[in-house]
């Protein structure tokens, strides 16, 4: 018996005993969604689960009954995420990439809940999120260019 | 696995009874599972049913760890800062945290005397850990009035605990009245410590005596040994951490030792930064793709008929093979081929350096990561049941696994010509002599870290058959040697391969050798179907390459006045099972065993051995960066014994410009050590800075030197092109981008050096059915590469451009310049092109082949072109701990011009920081030829909590007039002088250097407490 969710915006179904970031890779096309490590400690595969970024390999199926998930595929339906596009790339916060599906879902989820985050929240959002190119500095040169952004257009 | 929904927690007692398992969140259960438990036939989700949410001092069962971190509970909420991460903490419950039962949590709830409410009626919280019974309702915590939390890991944030230790006091007056303390986390059974509890009762904190309260607390511990970290570590860093949170104090501290250098005027230096960058700091192309998650990695690609591939790795770490059995595994349904040894058409060995590697074993495996067998199945779980149907019998043979035995005589062997791979000495001038006269001799041995590159994107791609050939799609670092290795494998003509290598999620050197394409070409042949593969991380971690790990012996020599008059090098280097490119790091970490200094006398030999320790092979930094971190440990040594500044003690002894190199070959122009060394001397890092009251502060400093390129001999040469087409300068370019800025990089160079815009260029890459062979992306030769192809090609394509341009639009040639967007009017002040590239049509490519500059020296391998630089560490070391927290990070850099400044930023701040994991966090441990550390779990690589508040890194662009050598490699400087930056830091803040790295905490605190004792 299939698990029926919303996969941005729109009705998919998954296994219960499935895990999300393989069903998303393999059998929904979004391969937007990187998998690091498969056991939550790297945040590649970080996706919203009602707007709060979680680790997509430790969710399985059976707990996206009705819920909604969001992918980073969808990043630019969600309001901050256009902005935080912008001034990741301005800053050049990444390097190789991998790692950046997972980050930009992580800051889209803080944004989106708390855009008036202080540097400390900031570093602590990111503290699941494994980047092996950057060494995070540019990583948070975005997010502050980012918050600015989102603080000057609201 | 089921998945059962109770309705009510009856219905859920009832399932649970029948031997369901209980499951809130989950995340506990998931990693028990990826430690290799059973995952259970039957779960009941009980979640839904549990109380949620806080009521004043009573947390729901199933209120998540993160609503519970930001509802300022006392002590709580502080707590679960250091427990998982966020993402983590959103799914995981208070209640899922108990039932595990070992959470690292639980120290905190104990002294915060936490009761539950179960389905079996209340209990004590220590009372469940003793007997778990009945699902957990609620917490509720009972306050004192002064809490204290520490949690340890194997790095600041997210990490396993190695111990987490909590307490609580009330107060009567100055007086306690009653305490509460408790260790546990990891392997640590939680608990309260009764003993002192009672010993601290009626006690004034201000007054009483910390070191007796430490004892008491070290002999009540309870704590085991484990692979990371000794059980009388854990006893002291919980009488620490307890003694002082409870008193306060800690002994006086000296300060720090290491004479200040003299200030200097820094030499020319360009910040690198968006804000300080102005037009130089550009979106990279890649940018945009990548932040919103399109880049399309090779292991991304997904077809309907393609299949999916798995390998199966050796049972042991070294035993004969006997036989192999595919038969049950090629019955399967839905498997597609199963491939052995017996599969391959050419030759089963491959190597950058000779091959004695396996593609699929035959008749022997030597590391637990070597591939016997590979199947390709319709799916994953198809592929992987087959694998556990292939029927291979071993005899296991000796181990081993220790570098030094293993060169000694009579020792088992990994390879039938014996366990030395290769060995390289040099001698001059008199060393025993020089020692015998010098004023001052140091010796240390440094041991360097078998460290993972841990590029976020595992090794894997997909191969499909192409015509009568085939496609591969494999992240790699050098193409054409892929094609080349392949080709010999399947004996099959190299016209008849395309490799394409790019885009890569990291490389690091780890990709430079082949790694899933044997197998995977093999099972597309078999098949005649495209075949996907992505190795997991625990795979990954278990047969991929990693840094040799290395034992560095060094002994020097300097007379009264610090000059440098001997040195002796002994080395030894695990190459694991394989040879790869281990002998090229061998013998790049005996090129630079002196640094960038003077000295006249030398004796050094360095040892590579086959052992069974997985395999190692190429690591940015490239066997330099060990090298560094002893020799420049060394320099600080002997300045602190001849009483000078570590600055005065390196120009006392840096090399002359010009001079001949450290093996008498002939070296490159723009030296800039002296330079760097400014930069060093003109920096405000010196200066007294404010730590935590439980931190030393240190200050040190390292220089850098590094030889780019491949060396002397080793081919190392480039084809390069450049091409107007489709209405776009398209750069030819064979090299990777692996995340370093190659395209940035060649939009860079192209449009600066034809005038055009960086829009105006498409860069074609790391595909050899479409761009020329450039050499491998490794040892810091892209940045010359793309500077050199470009140089040589762009005048070529100017004039091409414009004398088509001056055809089609009825102009003097001379009247034409190459503007953004195409051809405009020279000297006109209107940007606008009077031809736009689009209209022009294409033109035929213009084509360069050079070499990499080498020097003249072929006795051994010798680089022409260094880099050069200078880092310079704040460091906070914590008396509770040992652990070295980085305040800041200086990088001043020297590799001629900066082509992008994105990029070069990119891949200093990078590397300092991967150099900071390989200083104080990663190793691979193994054990009988087994890996310890099997995932990022227990391998700590940096996260953002451990990288310094302030990290500046300049660069210095100057090349000497006439320099035709243009930028010099930046992929590794950031990486050769953190480790000894830190360690010389550390010396400042203790007295002592740490000689092994990581720097093991015990040993830095062991050291601070001597200074304290002091």
């Amino acid at each position: 018996m299939s698990v029926t969710f919303i996969l941005n915006g729109l009705p998919a179904t998954i296994a219960p005993e499935a895990t999300l970031a393989t069903v998303l890779r393999d059998d929904l096309g979004r391969t937007g969604t990187k998998i690091g490590c498969e056991i939550g400690r790297c945040g590649a595969c970080m996706v919203l689960l009602d707007g709060q970024a979680v680790n997509s390999c430790l969710l399985m199926g059976w707990q996206l009954q009705g819920r909604a998930v969001t992918t980073i595929e969808a990043l630019e339906t969600l309001p901050v995420g256009s902005l935080l596009a912008r001034a990741m790339a301005e800053e050049n916060a990444f390097q190789c990439g991998y790692c950046a599906p997972g980050v930009m879902m992580t800051l889209a989820g803080l944004f989106s809940a708390r855009p008036d985050v202080d540097d400390a929240g900031l570093r602590e959002a990111l503290e699941g999120n494994i980047c092996r190119c950057t060494g995070y500095h540019s990583i948070l040169r975005g997010a502050a260019r980012a918050r600015d952004l989102i603080k000057e257009t609201s | 696995m089921k998945i059962l929904h109770p309705a009510s927690l009856t219905q859920a007692a009832e399932m649970m009874a029948e031997g369901a398992v209980p499951v809130a969140g989950g995340t506990a259960l998931q990693l028990q599972w990826s430690q290799g438990r059973a995952r259970p036939a039957v779960m009941a989700e009980v979640g839904s049913l549990l109380p949620r949410g806080i009521r004043g001092l009573t947390i729901g069962a199933a209120t998540p760890l993160e609503e519970i971190r930001r509802a300022g509970l006392p002590l709580l909420s502080e707590a679960l800062r250091d427990v998982a991460a966020p993402g983590i903490r959103r799914m995981g419950t208070l209640g899922g945290q108990i039932g595990f039962g070992a959470g690292c949590l639980m120290p905190a709830l104990l002294v915060l005397g936490a009761q539950l409410e179960t389905t079996e009626g209340p209990r004590a919280l220590a009372e469940y850990l003793a007997e778990p019974r009945g699902l957990i309702l609620s917490v509720a915590i009972r306050p004192a009035d002064r809490h204290g939390w520490r949690k340890t890991g194997l790095r600041a944030a997210f990490s396993p605990a190695i111990l987490t230790s909590a307490f609580a006091l009330k107060m009567k007056g100055s007086r306690i009245s009653m305490a509460h303390l408790a260790v546990g986390g990891g392997p640590v059974p939680p608990r309260r410590l009764a003993g002192t509890e009672a010993w601290l009762a009626g006690q004034d904190p201000a007054t009483l005596d910390p070191d007796a309260l430490r004892a008491r607390i070290e002999a009540e511990v309870q704590a085991p040994d484990c692979a990371f970290r000794s059980a009388r570590y854990r006893r002291r860093i919980a009488a620490n951490a307890l003694a002082f949170g409870i008193t306060g104090q800690l002994p006086a501290q000296p300060g720090r030792r290491t004479p200040i250098p003299a200030r200097a005027l820094p030499p020319q230096q360009t910040v690198l930064g968006r804000a300080s960058g102005g037009e130089r700091w550009q979106t990279r192309p890649d940018m945009p793709a990548k932040v919103r998650g399109q880049m399309p990695y090779l292991t991304d690609h997904r077809a309907p008929d393609m299949l999916v591939g798995r390998i199966l790795r050796a049972a042991h770490p070294h035993a004969e093979i006997l036989s192999i059995d595919t038969t049950e595994a090629e019955a399967l349904a839905g498997v597609e081929a199963v491939v052995t040894h017996r599969d391959i058409p050419g030759l089963n060995a491959f190597g950058i350096v000779f091959q004695d590697q396996p593609a699929l074993c035959a008749d022997k495996v030597r590391h637990i990561g070597d591939m016997v067998a590979a199947v390709a199945a319709r799916d994953a779980a198809t592929a992987e049941a087959a694998l556990a149907l292939i029927r291979v019998a071993y005899r296991p043979l000796p181990l081993v696994t220790d570098m030094a035995a293993a060169l000694a005589p009579g020792a088992a062997k990994v390879h039938a010509g014996g366990n030395l791979v290769s060995e390289v000495v040099l001698e001059r001038g008199d060393a025993e002599a020089a020692f015998a006269t010098a004023a001052h001799v140091v010796e240390a041995t440094y041991t360097t870290p078998r460290q993972m590159h841990g590029f976020m994107e595992t090794e894997g791609g997909w191969i499909a058959p192409e015509g009568d050939g085939l496609l591969v799609c494999v992240g790699g670092q050098h193409g054409a040697r892929d094609r080349l290795q392949l080709s010999r494998i399947l004996a099959l003509p190299e016209a008849k391969i395309r490799v394409i290598t790019s885009p890569i999620g990291g490389g690091f050197g780890g990709k430079d050798e082949l790694t899933v394409q044997p197998a995977l070409a093999l099972l597309a042949l078999k098949t005649g179907r495209p075949v996907r593969l992505q190795l997991s991380r625990a795979e990954s971690t278990r047969a991929g390459i990693k840094r040799n790990p290395m034992t560095i012996r060094m002994r020097t020599a300097c007379d009264g006045e610090g000059l440098l008059l001997a040195q002796e090098v002994a080395l030894l280097a695990d190459s694991g099972a394989y040879a790869s490119l281990s002998p090229g790091v061998m013998e790049t970490a005996m090129e630079h065993c002196a640094g960038p200094y003077v000295i006249p006398n030398i004796r050094t030999r360095g040892r590579l051995a086959y052992t069974n320790n997985g395999i190692g092979g190429a690591f940015r930094g490239f066997g330099c960066n060990q090298m560094t971190y002893a020799v420049e440990c060394q320099i600080d040594r002997l300045a602190a014994k001849a009483g000078l500044d570590p600055a005065a003690m390196r120009r006392r002894n840096l090399r002359v410009p010009g001079s001949p190199g450290y093996l008498g070959q002939a070296v490159g122009p723009s030296e800039r050590l002296h330079e760097m060394l400014d930069a060093a001397q003109a920096s405000a890092i010196w200066a007294p800075f404010e730590v935590a009251p439980e931190e030393i502060p240190g200050t040190g400093m390292a220089l850098t030197y590094q030889g780019t390129g491949l060396g002397t001999i080793p081919e190392d040469e480039a084809r390069f092109a450049l091409r107007l087409k489709d209405g776009k300068v398209q750069a030819l370019c064979g090299l990777d981008e692996m995340g370093q800025g190659l395209v940035a990089s060649l939009h860079a160079a192209v449009a600066e050096r034809l005038g055009c815009a960086r829009s105006d260029v498409e860069v074609i890459f790391g595909d050899t059915g479409a761009a020329p062979d450039s050499g491998s992306t490794t040892a810091a030769r892209g940045g010359y590469v793309v500077w050199k192809g470009v140089s040589e090609t762009a005048p070529g394509l100017s004039a091409r451009l414009l004398g088509q341009a001056a055809q089609r639009l009825g102009h003097a040639v001379e009247s034409l310049c190459i503007v953004p967007g195409g051809i405009g009017a020279r000297g006109a002040n209107a940007p606008a092109p009077l031809l736009r590239f689009a209209d022009l049509g294409d033109v035929t490519a213009e084509e360069a082949h050079y070499a990499f500059p080498k020097s003249d020296y072929f006795k051994g391998n010798a680089r022409f072109l260094f880099t050069y630089g200078a880092t310079l560490a704040r460091v906070a070391v914590n008396r509770i701990t040992g652990a070295v927290r980085l305040v800041r990070l200086e990088f001043h850099s020297a590799a001629g011009p900066v082509i992008d400044m994105a990029s070069y930023l990119g891949q200093m701040e990078g590397a300092l920081i991967q150099g900071a994991g390989f200083t104080l966090s990663e190793d691979i441990l193994m054990r009988d030829g087994q890996m310890v550390t099997k995932n990022f779990d227990t391998y700590a690589m940096p996260g953002v909590r451990d990288v310094p508040g302030e990290m500046h890194v300049t660069a210095h662009e100057t090349l000497d007039p006439g320099d035709p050598f243009g930028p010099r490699g930046a992929g590794e400087i950031g990486f050769s002088s953190i480790t000894p930056a830190i360690a010389n830091a550390v010396a400042d803040a203790t007295g002592r250097w740490p000689a092994t790295a990581p720097f093991p905490p015990e040993e830095i605190l062991a050291m601070s407490e001597a200074e304290s004792a002091a």
